[in-house]
């Protein structure tokens, strides 16, 4: 069985809604973090897919994979540091508590 | 002294009350009760008084000459033009002025003092405050106003100082403004001046306009040059009810001497104008303000024409002996006083109007003193006994007020012409009145012979007046009919004499008898009313005995009356007399004057003057004889009389029906008057407004609640309604939950993709390859 496009877009498809449900549905920061980080790599992965199948010989998939990992990094340093804020002022990285700013 | 030194004398003894009078007005409320009175009378009156009596003392050292010189030369500041004519400013310096300068702050200044103490407990409170400085900052308005009227040497000035002094006069009877009588009189003065002011503007206009000069030396000058062309005021075009224009003249300036010295028919202010404080009666409304007017007269008696001088003394005579038969039936004390005050006035008005220059103003300076005395007399009796006016409820207070009592019997005495016929010996009104009437009786009397007289000889009958001015001894009996010697009298007859020839006083016309007895049965008339006064206040039996336990006497207040008791005795013959015959030297200049001054004193024309003295001498016995013999056993015989002569007794009651008659014409008239007006204002004036602002009323509720409340407000107000209603809805999603907006985020994107998706089945297999060449 050879391995085509269509099983690295469903392995993605299957990171991405991952990540998407725990979007959703984490009210801890972290884990929302953590979501947000499989819907980029399935991003990366699908990106990579792409170069791979439909334009062999070029590295722009492969680039553009590597921004995705730097901006990922840089990204959960940010968040990171704004969880590690609120939870020094609220004493709880809970999504819901800090709506202070909510109109 | 030099001609300076008296001008700045009197100058700075005007501007001392002004001093004071601004002190008052601005630290008054400050200073208090007793300090505030205490300015008023060393600032406002001892000051002036000071200056008039070195003034005084330094005129008695000049002759006649130097006086002449120093009236000439007197100072004069140009000061504007009105149109052509110059106003000037200045001084005119005669006898007539240092003598009425000093009587005025003399008689003042213990008036002054006098109000210390009787106001401590007569002046009432306007707004917590007492209005103890305010009568004081008045009285001082008041002394300069005065003063400076006396000191005016141009007509503008006079007119100026005249306003002045009727506004003190207002502000002092309505002192007591919240009582509705007192700021009714105070109107009512004002008023009746205003009338009397009206016909002095005429006569001002007239000299403005006809003499075009305001100064009252060179009006004069012009006058009489007038007279010899017979132009200007005397041009035979203008006549009305037979009068020359110069005669209108005349009559309009004595008007406003009408108003201010209350004479016939505008004498009705005077005494309801005795609402005011009792200082206030005797020194505005007895002693100065009101002898204003016949001070007036006799500053423009060389305007005056004979015929003027007729209208003058029949105002005059009428004046003097209506009055008087009121005064008999008063019972309050200060009314009584007051038409006593009306009746003197009209006494000198007469004798101006007869040409008795000089007995009219002596008769003013006495006057002023013994009226000043009788009302502070009165004053002390009402303080006394508690604000009570009634004499009939007094009586007998000789026991309780002996200083008060015996200076007021000197006051009646003086009024009533108490004296010695055939010696020195008098009180000021004595020699006075016998003047007035001698004179009177010559004009009425001898008047052909004289003028005969005076034609074939004039020397005898000048000389006769130079002989009054300077030999004071020789009255009655002693008169001299041969030239006297002192320097000045060589020319002075000659020079009058001239001027006489082309008089206007050589026609002038006999006066008529009935004013001369008329004036006779007032000097009988006079002493019985002021000595059924007296009689009634001091003498009999206390008929109240709750006014006459409280009586009582104030030392603060009996000293001005003993010096003003002193000042009525000695100002008799010696003081004043000469000063205001040198003085009609030069503020006359009319041989009517000097004429009729010599004859009545020259026994050899006026050979009835001394059963005259006699007769005028010994009234006040028939007087006093019959007031003492109705009143010595209390009110029963006045009574009995009073009923056996009702009719009268109610017409002299309601004082001739005046103040009703008045009521009816001028006040009703005016209201009559009024209301048509009103009634025009209302329906032809007030429609035209009402129309207008209704329609502007109905075009601004139109513009108001349709224009702007509906349109630009509901336009404002939309917009803002619908976007809050707008925003109200894109807020709902605005949850700030995370999770939701990724969830919207992901069925956004999953619709999108659904559509894209439906959309490429339809058009053909090629979308897909070109959605991801979108996303690569």
């Amino acid at each position: 069985m050879t391995i085509t496009l269509s099983h690295y877009l469903f392995v993605s498809a299957i990171l991405f809604a991952s990540g998407l449900f725990t979007m959703m549905t984490k009210r801890n920061a972290i884990g929302i973090l953590i979501g947000v980080e499989l819907v980029l790599n399935s991003a990366g992965v699908n990106v990579v897919a792409f170069d791979r199948y439909l334009g062999p010989g070029r590295l722009d998939g492969q680039l553009t994979a590597l921004f995705v990992i730097v901006l990922a990094a840089a990204e959960a340093a940010l968040a990171v540091g704004i969880c590690i804020n609120v939870y020094k002022n609220l004493s709880t990285v809970d999504v819901d508590t800090a709506a202070r700013l909510q109109g | 002294m030099t001609q300076h030194s008296y001008e700045i004398a009197l100058a700075l003894g005007i501007l001392s009350p002004l001093v004071s009078f601004w002190i008052l007005v601005f630290f008054g409320p400050r200073l208090g009760k007793p300090a505030s009175g205490w300015v008023g009378v060393i600032l406002g009156m001892g000051v002036p008084l000071a200056l008039a009596t070195y003034v005084l003392l330094g005129w008695y050292g000049n002759d006649v000459e130097t006086r002449a010189q120093l009236t000439a030369n007197a100072f004069r500041y140009h000061w504007a033009d009105l149109g052509s004519v110059p106003a000037t400013i200045g001084v005119k310096l005669d006898s007539l002025t240092v003598a009425m300068y000093f009587m005025v702050t003399f008689v003042a200044f213990w008036i002054f003092v006098f109000s210390v103490g009787y106001m401590a407990g007569h002046s009432d409170e306007v707004d917590h405050q007492s209005k103890y400085h305010r009568f004081f900052a008045y009285l001082s308005l008041f002394g300069f106003s005065m003063l400076g009227l006396v000191v005016s040497n141009s007509l503008l000035f006079l007119f100026i100082f005249w306003e002045l002094v009727g506004l003190c006069s207002y502000l002092l009877i309505g002192f007591y403004f919240d009582r509705a009588y007192a700021s009714r009189a105070a109107i009512k003065a004002f008023v009746t001046n205003r009338v009397g002011d009206f016909g002095f503007l005429i006569g001002l206009m007239l000299v403005y306009f006809q003499l075009g000069t305001l100064d009252l030396d060179q009006a004069a000058a012009k006058f009489a040059e007038q007279y010899a062309a017979g132009t200007g005021l005397f041009a035979s075009n203008y006549t009305l009810f037979g009068w020359s224009l110069a005669t209108i003249m005349g009559i309009g300036l004595f008007c406003g001497a009408m108003g201010k010295s209350a004479q016939f028919p505008l004498h009705v202010w005077l005494p309801d104008a005795m609402a005011g404080p009792t200082p206030v009666s005797a020194l505005i409304h007895a002693a100065t303000m009101v002898a204003a007017g016949v001070y007036l007269v006799a500053r423009v008696f060389r305007l005056m024409t004979p015929d003027a001088l007729m209208f003058i003394a029949t105002i005059g005579c009428l004046t003097l002996f209506l009055m008087s038969l009121i005064a008999i039936v008063q019972t309050d004390i200060k009314k009584c006083l007051a038409y006593s005050t009306l009746s003197q006035l009209g006494y000198m008005i007469f004798g101006m109007g007869c040409g008795a220059w000089i007995a009219a103003l002596f008769h003013l300076i006495t006057h002023a003193f013994f009226k000043a005395m009788l009302f502070l007399g009165s004053g002390q009796v009402i303080e006394g006994c508690h604000h009570e006016q009634d004499m009939r409820k007094m009586g007998g207070l000789i026991k309780k007020m002996p200083v008060t009592a015996y200076t007021f019997l000197i006051g009646v005495l003086a009024i009533a012409g108490f004296g010695i016929p055939g010696t020195q010996l008098g009180l000021g009104g004595f020699f006075s009145k016998d003047e007035i009437l001698a004179v009177a009786y010559v004009r009425a009397f001898e008047w052909t012979d004289y003028t005969r007289h005076d034609s074939h000889d004039s020397h005898n009958s000048h000389g006769g007046h130079a002989a009054m001015g300077t030999e004071q001894t020789s009255r009655e009996f002693r008169l001299v009919s041969d030239p006297p010697s002192t320097p000045h009298s060589a020319e002075m007859p000659a020079k009058h004499g001239e001027f006489g020839k082309a008089s206007i006083f050589k026609n002038t016309p006999p006066l008529p008898k009935w004013m001369f007895m008329l004036a006779i049965i007032t000097a009988y008339v006079t002493p019985f009313y002021m000595m059924r006064c007296w009689w009634m206040t001091f003498m009999g039996k206390p008929r109240d005995h709750h006014v006459y336990e409280h009586a009582h006497e104030s030392p603060l207040m009996f000293w001005p009356l003993i010096v003003l008791a002193a000042g009525t005795i000695y100002s008799s013959y010696y003081l004043f007399r000469p000063m205001i015959s040198d003085a009609s030297l030069t503020a006359t200049a009319a041989p009517l004057v000097l004429a009729v001054d010599g004859a009545a004193h020259n026994p050899a024309i006026n050979t009835a003057h001394r059963w005259l003295v006699f007769g005028v001498g010994l009234a006040f016995l028939v007087g006093f004889g019959v007031a003492i013999g109705i009143y010595m056993h209390g009110l029963a015989l006045a009574e009995r009389i009073r009923r056996s002569v009702w009719p009268l007794h109610t017409l002299l009651e309601h004082k001739y029906y005046f103040d009703e008659v008045y009521e009816i014409v001028w006040v009703k008239g005016c209201i009559g008057l009024a209301k048509v007006c009103r009634f025009i204002d209302t329906w032809f004036v007030d429609l035209i407004f009402n129309i207008t602002a209704s329609a502007t009323e109905r075009l601004a509720a139109f513009s108001g609640l349709i224009l702007d409340n509906q349109g630009v407000d509901g336009f404002v107000n939309g917009v803002s309604d619908a976007s809050m209603t707008f925003s109200d809805y894109i807020r709902g999603p605005q949850t700030g939950r995370i999770r939701n907006y990724v969830l919207f985020a992901a069925a956004a994107a999953t619709i999108v993709l659904v559509v894209l998706l439906i959309y490429t089945a339809q058009s053909g297999g090629d979308a897909v390859v070109t959605a991801s060449a979108v996303t690569e």
